[in-house]
């Protein structure tokens, strides 16, 4: 979601994948101390593991605190060498899946012409980069990439690249975040404890009401009364959580809703297409859920 | 024939010599008739003239000479004439003297009998119907002697029925009776015998329909007869007198259609329209003669059934709900008759659509959920008698409430003709409790500060002494002298406190809400008839409810009730907590008790105005200042009057029952909702005092006379709870919605006796429709054997198990397949690239198709396998000899042949002769073995039972279940039980498979033969219906996403099996002894 002051994107523009970096300040509300220990950790080099359910901000803290970390970067001018503090970090995000394969993160060959060409992959790009390398849903990508998250991670801080027989040492400002949520994922899919513990883990769950408010309300466009009683309307929903919803209602969904009402949409129809019928395919919870929403809007 | 003893001089007057003629005749008969006919002629000659009295005599004589015995008959004749001729005109009195001839040609004694019931038969009659009389008798009459003794019984009942029934109508008895003569004499001579008792229980206008039937029932059941006559006067005395004729008519004609089970049919419709109001059996039978032409049964059935659809729909719904089994009626009958009898699921949906009422066990789920969210917490959703039940303080049937731990609603509501308001009022009801719940009422804290009000309760000296109190409310209380006041008054300022904050945070209620609070309003007691104290509550409750305009109070004392609605009003504004309830209830106990409970005139109440204004003024005046004490002036002006005993206000239904005392001390006997968390142990002793001075805690009735009893009562049920032995939070029922729930534990150390219940739904193919939970199913554990049978088996079979594992080893995927040829990947294919470097420079066009990648391949495989534990599988396999050479090992010697016979057990046991359940458990350890190698998910299971309402299905091993040798002490334990309803059966394993989330979903079903069991099917030797029970429930299994597999080593399986699975997979293992060897084969083939 984007701020609704922004001017309008009329045109596609694009980065290199390592150059990619926040121009405007992404919005993100701080719930507790976990800017202090992001910018701690990044400090200190110590790759972070987010965890958490869908859609209750982790990504972007992740851009939030790229925006706001910087790193000395040397510029040359006129001939002389100076050194600044650059504005923001890189972030490399990569959405993981099943197939998800080292290769697909290190790079490949590629054939071009008569021979054959190496491509970094994101990984790569982001340790030669000095980027935040973010992989949402670390769990899902294949076993195998733990082989190069390992001696990222300690202090080594290098990326084998085995194809190339080279060893890459990350430059300054690289840090490594991993996300995974522990609600929804089975038993199979857990991470592995030689891989957790590489990681200082900063939890994460839905905000408190009034800074869920404020948060829907401020990416919704909506008015804040009506931001609160939708605020309210998560909380009472995500008490449902393991009886028979796996997920409550996410912050997203709650700035869908907020979206959708702002266009006048009835709340209460807004709700249902954004909250109830994403969450859950069961018509008994379908209909409590209702009876919730239908209890605090009118 | 020898002279009369006694001489007979004849009457001087009396010397016709055809007279004497006749009277010579006579006198060749036995003596008893001269005399008798003397003695008449005496009488009758001053009545009549002689040409008549020779004619009568002549008839006499004419009677007498019919036959041997027919001179009883002709002094019989003689003895009531004249009585006869009192009644009858000499015209008519000739004819019925010929009508008596006539029945003497066929037997003396049935016309002795008409003439003998004559003289009081004779005034129910008019003159000219004589003869007909005579002839309905004659009618009865076959030649026999049975016959001719149940005629004369006939005309001997003659004048009580003739006193009950027109001669017309009597015919239809005649009939009736004669109908049941040919089949039993003595039936229709009891019957007789009874009619006219039965006739008389009867209304008038009733007895002839009541007759007709009866013909009706007599021909089409007769062994029936007896049971109509003595139960038709109570059955119909219970109809609709207007519908009666109307009733039994359409039940004759039910009748006529399916014989035998109209006369049944009859009785149950009857019994069901007693239950009906009087008013619409019209209506309900003008409707069951609508489903007449297509369906007897249906008709009845459609009686039966409509007062319990009355009780759930309205009268106009009713002929809608018919409207629709109609339509399917047309369709089938046997659909339709299921309709009707409520056996249909379409029936109960289309009563629950037509139904504007709302019952809990629909929705309490939803609700449940709804008020989960709204709490956060765990609350289980219930009915209120499950509360009175527990015995603990609640008796009401009617008042939602809670206890801290759920929320008790009424069963059914059924306020308003529409579906969605009375949902509504549920939902009010819930949000209020649960709001109870959400906004701490329980959680009362005797030290919390308050936030509107001065803490006055922390310096307010306790009423009484005695032990501390229990809870923080219990100390709260324990500061008033009157509590039941300082009680209702707590109640309608937390009551006030609740409903502000949930209109607030819950505005979507809001309209429902103000409905119920409209309601309730127009509901209260006028306040005119009260005492002055209780109206002053009674003020401050429509105050609470929004009705501030319905205040009414004597304006000379006007200052009394100003400040408490005042402190109320202040709860409705601000952002009260409980201890603000408190502290609000504390001062309005301070105002209100000083009002003394003595009733005023009428005409002394004046409206008086609602606070509204002076509210926010008040607000800025100190706290604790408002409270001071009713000015004693106007108290003044109420002394003097005698005060009555003050009565708690009328409840508001919505707001239900709020006992907080019982349930903080409930909350902590539990250790919930205490800071400290840790249970405070309570004392008996302590809980008695609770008990004895709580006003909140009713019992009910039947323990009135005896208090201490109803304590020590409640005492037990109390201690009962706190010991743990009942939990309440615990949802009984909730299993019972077809609904699976696993609880085995996997360590089966103590196994559980208590087998939980399922209920599933039965298909009907005539009816092509389910019948709702038809079938209760009762899931136990497989108690353990020994160990010894798995190990032994297996060692038995090494060879086959080696192959087995060997077979299934191959079955396990490779980790990773290469995938080669694709546009990208994680490598190149050197071989692609090679042959695409030589083809360019061949100039040929190339490939660009040149990597690979490695695709991870899990296998993900659940597997159910059923097995028919049905007693059919206990049969050998091969039929012994039973006598053999070792026949004469033994001569007569019943010792030896003990002896013989169980070492032929014993060889039997262990030997290859084995019984169907025998290979099947083989079968079983031999997969068991072969699946643990692979790592498939698998459940085996068993299943038997007898009847719709005890299918048993056996546990052996759940699927999330790890294997243990608790599974090989089960397996030893599959034993034959009984029969094999397959389809509840197959619905289980169906909903256990759905738990498992692997993409493979498979159920084996392994059976001896077709399904069968008692009441599976129209009777013993039917098949369809079990069919096509579990062919539908193969049929679900595949909508869910798991495949059915049906393995039967019945010989003749192909026939059934061909039907039953259609396109689903089966098959027939002809060698039953190759299962073993079969069933990990076919295992391999289903999954690979």
């Amino acid at each position: 979601m984007t701020s609704q002051t922004e001017a309008p994107i009329t045109e596609y523009r694009s980065w290199a994948v390592e150059e990619f970096r926040f121009q405007e300040e992404p919005y993100y509300v701080p719930v507790g101390d976990e800017v202090e220990l992001f910018r701690a950790a990044w400090n200190s080099k110590i790759p972070v593991l987010l965890k958490g359910p869908t859609g209750c901000g982790k990504t972007r803290f992740v851009e939030y605190m790229a925006f706001h970390l910087n790193r000395p970067v040397v510029v040359s001018r006129d001939g002389r060498k100076e050194i600044m503090q650059e504005s923001s970090l890189p972030l490399v995000t990569v959405a993981c899946h099943e197939d998800l394969t080292a290769s697909d993160l290190v790079g490949r060959y590629l054939l071009e012409g008569q021979e054959t060409v190496w491509i970094d992959g994101p990984l790569t790009r982001a340790v030669k980069a000095g980027a935040i390398c973010y992989l949402d849903e670390v769990v899902e990508a294949r076993k195998d990439t733990t082989v190069l998250i390992h001696p990222l991670t300690d202090h080594r801080r290098i990326l084998p690249v085995e194809k190339k027989s080279q060893l890459l040492q990350a430059r300054d400002g690289f840090l490594l975040v991993i996300s995974f949520n522990p609600g929804y994922q089975s038993a199979l899919k857990d991470l592995k404890q030689s891989t957790r513990q590489r990681f200082v883990a900063i939890e994460f769950d839905y905000p408190p009401r009034e800074i869920e408010a404020e948060i829907v309300q401020h990416e919704s466009g909506l008015d804040a009364e009506t931001a609160l009683r939708l605020a309210k309307m998560a909380e009472k929903v995500r008490h449902l959580r393991e009886h028979g919803l796996s997920e409550g209602a996410s912050t997203r969904l709650l700035i869908y809703a907020g979206s959708l009402i702002r266009q006048g949409i009835a709340p209460r129809r807004a709700c249902q297409i954004a909250i109830v019928w994403s969450l859950t395919d069961d018509a008994e919870i379908q209909r409590s859920v209702e009876e919730v929403i239908a209890s605090i809007f009118e | 024939m020898p002279d009369s003893p006694r001489p007979h001089s004849p009457k001087p007057g009396a010397p016709e010599p055809a007279l004497a003629a006749i009277r010579e005749a006579l006198a060749t008969f036995p003596p008893p008739l001269l005399q008798e006919f003397d003695e008449a002629c005496t009488q009758l000659q001053e009545r009549l003239d002689a040409d008549a009295l020779l004619a009568w005599a002549d008839e006499g004589l004419a009677v007498a000479r019919h036959s041997l015995r027919a001179w009883e008959a002709a002094s019989v004749y003689c003895r009531v004439s004249a009585a006869v001729l009192d009644q009858l005109p000499l015209s008519h009195f000739q004819a019925w003297a010929g009508s008596g001839r006539d029945l003497a040609a066929d037997s003396p004694a049935l016309a002795a009998a008409y003439f003998r019931a004559s003289p009081t038969a004779l005034p129910h009659l008019a003159p000219a119907q004589a003869p007909d009389w005579a002839e309905q008798g004659r009618l009865l009459y076959r030649g026999t002697w049975k016959s001719g003794s149940l005629a004369a019984q006939y005309f001997d009942v003659s004048p009580a029925i003739l006193s009950q029934l027109p001669l017309g109508q009597t015919r239809l008895l005649v009939e009736l009776i004669d109908a049941l003569a040919g089949h039993s004499y003595e039936l229709a001579s009891a019957c007789l015998g009874m009619s006219a008792a039965v006739l008389g229980e009867l209304d008038r206008a009733d007895r002839a329909p009541v007759l007709e039937f009866g013909s009706i029932v007599a021909n089409t059941a007769w062994a029936d007869a007896r049971n109509y006559f003595e139960r038709s006067p109570g059955a119909i005395k219970r109809v609709d007198p207007q519908q009666r004729a109307r009733f039994l008519a359409l039940s004759g004609r039910v009748a006529l259609m399916v014989g035998r089970q109209g006369h049944p049919y009859f009785l149950d419709a009857a019994a069901a329209l007693a239950e009906a109001d009087d008013a619409v059996h019209g209506r309900v039978i003008a409707l069951a003669e609508q489903l007449l032409p297509h369906s007897g049964l249906a008709a009845m059935e459609f009686i039966k059934s409509s007062p319990a659809v009355l009780a759930r729909v309205s009268h106009d719904d009713l002929a809608r709900w018919h409207a629709q089994g109609l339509a399917i009626l047309q369709k089938s009958a046997a659909g339709g008759e299921a309709f009707f009898r409520l056996e249909s699921a379409k029936g109960e949906e289309v009563i629950q659509g037509l139904s504007s009422r709302v019952e809990l066990e629909n929705v309490a789920e939803l609700i449940r959920l709804y008020c989960r969210a709204l709490t956060g917490a765990d609350v289980a959703v219930l009915p209120l008698d499950a509360l009175a039940e527990r015995g603990v303080g609640w008796v009401s049937q009617s008042s939602p409430t809670t206890e801290g731990t759920a929320i008790y609603l009424p069963a059914v509501v059924e306020e308003h003709n529409d579906k969605a308001l009375n949902f509504s009022i549920y939902k009010v009801f819930a949000t209020h409790q649960a709001g109870r719940l959400e906004f701490d009422s329980f959680h009362f804290r005797f030290a919390r500060p308050a936030t509107l009000f001065d803490d006055r309760r922390l310096t307010r000296a306790p009423a009484r002494d005695g032990e501390p109190a229990l809870t923080d409310m219990e100390r709260f209380f324990d500061l008033f002298d009157d509590r039941r006041l300082i009680a209702d008054l707590f109640t309608i300022v937390e009551d006030t406190r609740i409903d502000t904050i949930l209109r607030r945070e819950y505005p979507g209620v809001r309209t429902a809400f103000e409905r119920l609070q409209r309601a309730a309003v127009v509901r209260r007691r006028a306040l005119e008839t009260m005492p002055v104290r209780e109206a002053a509550v009674e003020n401050l409750v429509r105050l609470s409810l929004d009705a501030g305009d319905t205040i009414q109070w004597p304006p000379e004392i006007a200052a009394l009730i100003k400040t408490p609605l005042r402190i109320l009003a202040r709860i409705r504004d601000g952002d009260a907590s409980v201890e603000d309830s408190a502290e609000a209830a504390l001062r309005l106990y301070e105002w209100i008790a000083s009002i003394p409970n003595v009733q005023l005139d009428e005409s002394q109440w004046l409206p008086a105005d609602p606070p509204e204004e002076e509210v926010t003024e008040e607000q800025d005046v100190p706290q604790g200042d408002e409270s001071l004490s009713a000015p004693a002036a106007t108290t003044a002006s109420l002394s003097g009057r005698s005060p009555q005993a003050y009565q708690s206000p009328e409840p508001v239904d919505f707001r239900g029952d709020f006992k907080p005392e019982l349930v903080q001390m409930l909350l902590q006997m539990r250790g919930e909702g205490m800071d400290e968390g840790e249970p405070v142990p309570i004392t008996p002793e302590q809980l008695k005092e609770l008990i004895e001075k709580s006003a909140e805690i009713e019992f009910t009735e039947d323990d009135d006379g005896d208090l201490d009893g109803a304590v020590s009562t409640m005492l037990d049920n109390l201690m009962e709870e706190m010991a743990g032995t009942r939990v309440p939070s615990d949802t009984p029922g909730q299993q019972l919605q077809g609904d699976y729930a696993s609880s085995h534990d996997p360590g089966d150390a103590s196994l559980p006796d208590d087998p939980q219940s399922f209920f599933y739904d039965e298909w009907d193919f005539r009816a092509n429709d389910y019948k709702p939970r038809w079938c209760r199913l009762q899931q136990r554990t497989l108690p353990g054997g020994e160990v010894d049978f798995y190990n032994h088996t297996l060692s038995e079979n090494a060879a086959l198990v080696q192959e087995t594992r060997k077979q299934f080893e191959l079955l396990r995927p490779e980790l990773f397949r290469k995938i080669k040829h694709l546009p990208d990947g994680e490598e190149f294919d050197l071989d692609a690239v090679v042959e695409w470097i030589v083809q360019r420079a061949a100039g040929a066009p190339t490939d660009s198709n040149l990597f690979y990648r490695r695709n991870k391949i899990e296998r993900d495989v659940t597997v159910g396998f059923l097995l028919d534990m049905s007693a059919s599988t206990d049969e050998e396999i091969h039929r012994r000899k039973r006598f053999g050479a070792d026949d004469a090992a033994f001569d007569d010697d019943p010792r030896k042949y003990f002896t013989w016979w169980a070492q032929k057990r014993a060889r039997e046991a262990g030997q290859p002769s084995k019984r169907i359940i025998d290979l099947e458990k083989d079968a079983i350890v031999l997969l068991t073995e072969a699946l643990e190698s692979i790592g498939d998910m698998y459940g085996i299971y068993g299943f038997s039972g007898y009847g719709r309402d005890n299918v048993e299905f056996y546990v052996i091993k759940d699927i999330e279940e790890p294997f243990s040798d608790g599974i090989k002490k089960r397996i030893d334990k599959i034993t034959p039980v009984r029969s094999t309803r397959m389809g509840p059966a197959i619905r289980h394993a169906i909903v256990k498979l759905k738990e498992a989330r692997s993409k493979v979903r498979i159920l084996v079903v392994i059976s001896d033969g077709r399904p069968q069991d008692h009441g599976y099917g129209r009777d013993r030797t039917e098949k369809e219906y079990a069919i096509h029970d579990t062919k539908m429930a193969l049929t679900e299994a595949r909508r869910e996403g798991v495949t059915p597999f049906c393995l039967t080593v019945d010989r003749q399986g192909h026939d059934y099996l061909q039907e039953m699975c259609q396109d689903m997979g089966y098959e027939v293992v002809s060698d039953i002894a190759s299962l073993p060897r079969h069933l990990p084969a076919l295992y391999r083939r289903l999954t690979r």
